[in-house]
């Protein structure tokens, strides 16, 4: 790895992170699926109700 | 018979051909001009990128989808609008050179009664020293071809890392004004998915360099998101997942130069920095093409009809009034040119009022802000908006009001992924409603109820889905139309 100067990297060690439930709620299959129906439902009533 | 004639056969032009092509009868000419002979899903070029898709699985042969939909396709540049006609005839004209091998380089005058510019961006890497692939030191993901090249380099890099080599890859924005933050945000997490792939993530540094002043910001301004009864933010929603990757931030940057092996910038505070990498990605900074516009005399009038970023004036209040000052209903709704009734910019092409995101300067001086990004489920519907406003004008006359499809009304979805595997893929899915903020209808300038960041698989499929979707719908096979843009 290149030697580096340091630069003004972002802190971010306040950002929330994901529990190990929440991490497998994510990749939960029945979940997800459900999910996804959800995301495409909402996608659908965005292109319903976009005045266009 | 009309001639209609479109500038550009990407996302928003070819939904324009292939609506025009539904809409009016075989008795009228479309004619798309574009110089690639292929249509490309610019999207999943971040899969091409990481070397999860190859370049056929995200780009194919326009000729003949025209030659079934009855649409003849012109395989050129666009170099010239005429829209008062010339010395020889008051018919509308454009002037276009051709690019393909056969006619490479000849010039032709081609007439039009309306005609659509859908001539997307103008890749401007040369607005920074040393980026780009071709003649500069960083790889790229804007085309299929140059995210063959990224991957390429990706894959030498992680064989180094495979060696006991610490490496340093940088993704980001390679300008301080540049746009499409949202694709380089998909990249670095493409970039962090490969490398623990291979097994070597802690042999890694992975920076996102980006001119957005806070994460989350997406050229938009960032997002208010509703989670679980509290209002929250696209800034820590998005900050949660770049400490969860280890994926280092800078924000508020500009890049000023690239160097083999050293990128320059500038932050928001006025410092400058220099970053050693082996590896960097860096989006450039949009423009429109050129193109000239001239009246019948040939007296120049490209001012006119285009905004000094080369993107086309529309029915968009350019006033240039203050920052604060500025309401949803200053963005366009029609896409018309401003002057002419025949004339339209959709997608990328056109002008944006001014910018979502607020203005920044350096302490220095310089502009660090995010342009105005005008995706893809945008660009297609203001693509299929101004078919159905041109297909009106032909069927009930000139006087059939114009269809409407402003960014102030319309949403978007970004979903960007990381990784490709069915089962074990992730993406950060967006939606957000409307993609202009409108502060007159929603206190936190959008719908809370359809803007939603959410991580997960779903969100992968999400994207798997629309890469197929897209792809099926450009090629116009049965039923496409029925597919929202
Ligand atoms: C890497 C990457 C990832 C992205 N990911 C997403 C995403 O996940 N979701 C999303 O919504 N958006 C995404 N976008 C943005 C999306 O690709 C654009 O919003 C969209 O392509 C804009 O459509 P357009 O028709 O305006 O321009 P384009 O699709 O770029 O099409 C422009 C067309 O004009 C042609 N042309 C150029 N010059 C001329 C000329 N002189 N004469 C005639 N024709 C010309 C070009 O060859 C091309 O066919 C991404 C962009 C990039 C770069």
């Amino acid at each position: 790895m290149p030697d580096n100067p340091p630069i003004p990297v972002a802190d971010l060690s306040r950002a929330p992170l994901p529990t190990e439930a929440m991490q497998r709620y994510r990749r939960n299959p029945v979940v997800q699926t459900w999910k996804f129906a959800v995301f495409n439902a909402r996608i659908m009533r965005m292109v319903l109700k976009g005045k266009h | 018979m009309s001639d209609v004639v479109i500038l550009g056969a990407g996302i928003s032009g070819h939904t324009a051909a292939l609506h025009l092509s539904r809409l009016l009868g075989r008795q009228h000419r479309i004619t798309v001009v574009s110089p690639n002979s292929n249509w490309n899903w610019i999207p999943s070029n971040i899969w091409v990128g990481v070397g999860k898709m190859s370049k056929k699985d995200v780009v194919f042969p326009l000729a003949p989808i025209y030659r079934r939909k009855g649409i003849e396709f012109v395989q050129a540049k666009a170099v010239a609008i005429r829209p008062h006609g010339d010395a020889d005839s008051e018919r509308p004209a454009v002037d276009i050179v051709h690019t393909s091998a056969a006619g490479a380089g000849r010039e032709q005058r081609i007439r039009y009664d309306y005609l659509i510019n859908a001539t997307g961006p103008q890749l401007r890497f040369g607005a920074t020293e040393g980026l780009g692939p071709e003649h500069g030191n960083t790889v790229s993901v804007c085309t299929a071809d140059h995210a063959i090249a990224a991957s390429e380099r990706l894959h030498e890099v992680i064989d180094k890392c495979r060696a006991g080599e610490h490496q340093t890859l940088v993704v980001g924005m390679g300008h301080g004004t540049c746009t499409c933050e949202g694709a380089a945000f998909e990249y670095v997490f493409n970039v962090d998915n490969e490398l623990r792939e291979a097994g070597v993530r802690d042999m890694a540094r992975v920076v996102y360099l980006t001119n957005e002043s806070e994460l989350g910001d997406f050229g938009v301004g960032g997002m208010t998101f509703n989670d679980k009864g509290f209002q929250t933010t696209s800034e820590l929603w998005t900050a949660s997942l770049f400490r969860e990757r280890g994926v280092e931030a800078v924000l508020g940057a500009h890049v000023e130069r690239v160097e083999p092996g050293t990128v320059h910038f500038e932050t928001l505070d006025g410092e400058h920095h220099s970053l050693a990498y082996d590896f960097a990605m860096l989006l450039p900074p949009f423009s429109g093409v050129p193109l000239a516009a001239y009246d019948r005399d040939g007296t120049d009038i490209t001012s006119g009809l285009f905004a000094p970023s080369g993107f086309m004036k529309v029915d968009a209040d350019y006033s240039g009034k203050p920052y604060e000052q500025w309401s949803a209903a200053d963005w366009p709704k029609t896409y018309q040119a401003q002057g002419f009734d025949n004339i339209w910019a959709v997608g990328i092409a056109f002008a944006p009022p001014h910018q979502i995101s607020r203005p920044r300067t350096s302490a220095n001086g310089t502009p660090i802000t995010p342009s105005p990004p005008r995706t893809g489920m945008p660009s297609g519907v203001m693509g299929k908006t101004v078919a159905l406003t041109i297909a009106d004008r032909i069927s009930k006359g000139p006087m059939a009001v114009a269809h409407q499809a402003s960014m102030a009304d319309m949403g978007a979805a970004c979903v960007a992924s990381a990784g490709a595997n069915l089962r074990t893929g992730s993406a950060a899915a967006m939606t957000m409603m409307p993609v202009v903020p409108d502060y007159s209808r929603y206190p936190t300038g959008r719908d809370l109820r359809e803007t939603r960041g959410e991580l997960g698989l779903s969100g992968h499929w999400v994207k798997l889905m629309l890469h197929h979707l897209f792809i099926y719908k450009a090629k116009g096979l049965p039923g496409w139309h029925l597919i929202p843009e």
